[in-house]
């Protein structure tokens, strides 16, 4: 039952608030909905918690780390649902655009990242992974200008070409698991899996094909270069509060099957081979996002191209594994999604205010539009890693597990990029900020929902980065625990 | 043997016969409505090896799925793409940016490559080599229609002759997936093609035109 509320009040909701043709009806029939859903998933990480792993039937289970992914979940769509109540103010009576619209669409795709996350069955997981794609297609394209159109039928093609290709992986896995005399019905399940990877024989050739083509699969939903064409255009597209979720928690929840997988295929056939593979992926992101960001002229796709990097970082620390690795990748999942929240949440208001995200165009920040500049700046200073932020904890963690395992190209590398993003973060940001303001904004001063948002992130960021609380580092153990 | 199991037994050993031919025959098809039919005779091939493998391994299971792969790819799919060509009145060429000879050549390279990739495979987990040899091929025809064909409903049919070489891997390799599972990989190709749906009316309302090439403007 606790595993079942918290899927079945995102698609009820999403049913509810289509009812209400009132714009400002369907936003509170969402806020209230989506407070009710974050104090489900609240009560079933508690009891993850007290009571370990919670089963409901064969198909759904929580354990440690979902319940460290649900967290993710809960904290970043509770900001996205109170920002978009005063983002959407603007928006009119649409064909599949108005309030009504966005809300249940979100919904549905918080369900399908929900269920990601609570799937025990392999299966599953591709099902819903695939579902995510679908669900937050329409969102990408929500405005249905040219762009918008372009780059939601581009992630729904790029995605779902990739997911075609986690399912294939997720099949060779499935045979290889029958073939060591698994029974089928038990031979997606994960914790089956786990329990034979390390005796039942498993075809270490099948194993090594199966991780190969996963992750190349969810490997595009996370956005690892090579496969990230999608990502940029629809993080730009989408609404601002569509690309935070996007950038905060899909990206993370496409993280989370690899990691699910990673553990199966370092117990049948040994680490070495699903290690470097995410090493590779993850250097190979983080050095083409970090260029790339030198040259961005767009403040949302810069912002993008910051998360395919922080991708490859996380990506990194699960390559190195070890126990700081591990726990440098979990807890960046969660400090890349506030912070990266908070940044988007900034654009979004430049956007509103100046219409415009061209980050040449953009001059004087600091005097036209003071409390978005100190957050910009908060979000722009946590990002790029610098302390008392908590993504230099995260980071420190992951550099350090590089240089104790004496990886020291890798560690060398990513000291580099992490300067050269650093660099480009400065150069675009003080740009922005600096001088006389150019443009008058619309609406100087944040509403409400805005710096209340805002504000909330920031101040994790700082809590974070100055002492993980210690609810939050148990969580981070279970996470771990189950990975080992 | 009945005259049933003689039959199976036909289909079992010749169906990658007729795979090899529906993908070449994709490869020269200069019509999206021709393509369409060509996806609807390769799923009927599909569906004929699903039923022969469940009437061989006695699976009850695997009827249901032969069921529904006859019912959705080839009743269901096929008409709806034929009713978006006649709705979206587009240019009915496939707009290939390779010519049919070309694209034969390339699709014989695809099956060579795929005998010598799954060679090594096929003996280790006891299945034929032209069985798995022809998913393999229609996997690889499917990313090569979808890269090479400009029109958008050309890149969806890429996409589902794609996943029918998936479903034919796992069919021959492990008598398909769990059902519950099959289930929900076919219910998200529907949810797939219905949102592609929209999106191909969206493209022919904001730019009119379905050519995907011209989709440039997000770059960088």
């Amino acid at each position: 039952m606790l595993l079942l509320l918290p899927l079945a009040i995102p698609v009820l909701g999403a049913g509810l608030i289509l009812c209400f043709h009132n714009p400002r009806a369907a936003t509170r029939a969402a806020l209230g909905l989506g407070a009710v859903e974050i104090a489900l998933l609240g009560v079933l990480v508690w009891q993850v918690h007290e009571r370990g792993a919670l089963h409901e039937g064969r198909y759904l289970r929580a354990d440690g780390l979902s319940s460290l992914f649900l967290l993710v979940i809960a904290v970043v769509s509770a900001l996205v649902l109170v920002y978009a109540s005063g983002y959407l103010r603007h928006m009119g009576e649409g064909r599949f655009s108005s309030p009504r619209w966005f809300y249940a669409l979100v919904f549905l795709f918080l369900f399908t990242m929900i269920s990601v996350c609570v799937s025990a069955n392999l299966g599953l997981l591709w099902i819903m992974m695939e579902g995510t794609t679908l669900a937050s297609a329409l969102l990408v394209g929500f405005y249905n200008t040219e762009g918008a159109v372009e780059a939601g039928w581009k992630y729904l093609i790029v995605c779902t070409v990739g997911i075609a290709f986690a399912l294939f992986g997720t099949i060779v896995l499935y045979i290889a698991a029958v073939r060591a005399g698994m029974s089928p019905a038990s031979a997606l399940d994960w914790v089956s899996l786990m329990d034979a990877a390390p005796r039942a024989g498993f075809d270490p050739h099948l194993m090594r094909l199966a991780f190969v083509f996963v992750i190349v699969g969810y490997g595009t939903k996370i956005g690892f270069v090579p496969m990230h064409s999608w990502l940029p255009d629809a993080h730009a597209e989408a609404p601002t509060p569509i690309s935070a979720l996007l950038s905060a928690v899909l990206l993370t929840c496409a993280m989370y099957a690899v990691m699910r997988y990673d553990a199966i295929v370092s117990r049948a056939a040994g680490p070495l081979f699903s290690h470097s593979l995410l090493l590779s992926f993850g250097l190979a992101s983080m050095i083409i996002a970090g260029l790339l960001i030198l040259v961005q002229r767009n403040l949302k796709r810069l912002l993008a191209y910051s998360s395919i990097e922080h991708m490859g970082i996380i990506a990194i620390g699960l390559g190195l594994g070890g126990p700081l690795g591990l726990f440098g990748a979990l807890l960046h999942t969660f400090n890349h999604a506030v912070a990266k929240s908070l940044l988007f949440f900034g654009a979004g208001n430049v956007r509103l205010n100046l219409n415009t995200l061209h980050v040449d165009s953009i001059r004087g920040l600091s005097r036209s539009m003071p409390q978005l500049s100190a957050a910009l700046v908060i979000g722009a200073l946590a990002i790029v890693g610098l302390p008392p932020f908590s993504l230099f904890v995260s980071e420190f963690g992951i550099l350090s597990e590089a240089f104790a395992q004496a990886h020291y190209v890798v560690a060398i590398l990513f000291l580099i990029m992490l300067s050269i993003v650093f660099g480009g973060f400065a150069f675009h940001f003080l740009g922005m900020l600096s001088g006389e303001p150019n443009r008058s904004p619309e609406n100087a001063r944040l509403v409400p929902s805005e710096y209340t948002t805002m504000a909330c992130a920031a101040l994790c960021l700082l809590v974070f980065g100055a002492r993980i609380p210690h609810g939050f580092a148990v969580l981070l153990q279970e996470a771990m625990a189950v990975l080992k | 043997m009945g005259l049933i199991g003689i039959a199976t037994a036909k289909i079992l050993s010749s169906f990658s016969v007729f795979l090899f031919l529906t993908i070449i025959l994709l490869a020269v098809a200069r019509r999206i409505s021709t393509s369409v039919l060509l996806f609807g005779l390769q799923s009927a091939v599909i569906t004929a090896d699903v039923i022969a493998t469940a009437f061989q391994e006695k699976l009850p299971e695997v009827y249901v799925v032969g069921v529904l792969v006859f019912a959705i790819k080839v009743m269901v799919i096929p008409r709806a793409l034929f009713v978006l060509t006649k709705r979206l009145k587009t240019v009915r060429d496939v707009q290939a940016s390779t010519t049919p000879t070309q694209s034969v050549f390339i699709v014989a390279a695809i099956i060579y490559l795929s005998y010598a990739a799954v060679h090594s495979y096929a003996g280790a987990i006891h299945v034929s080599d032209d069985a798995l040899a022809a998913a393999v091929s229609v996997i690889l025809t499917g990313s090569f229609l979808m890269v090479s064909r400009k029109k958008a409903l050309m890149q969806m049919l890429g996409l589902l002759v794609l996943e029918n070489g998936i479903f034919l891997a796992a069919l021959i390799t492990t008598f398909g997936m769990p059902l519950v599972i099959e289930i929900g990989i076919f219910f998200d190709i529907l949810m797939g093609l219905l949102l592609m749906g929209i999106f191909t009316f969206r493209i022919s309302d904001t730019f009119e035109h379905l050519d995907v090439s011209k989709l440039r403007r997000l770059r960088g």
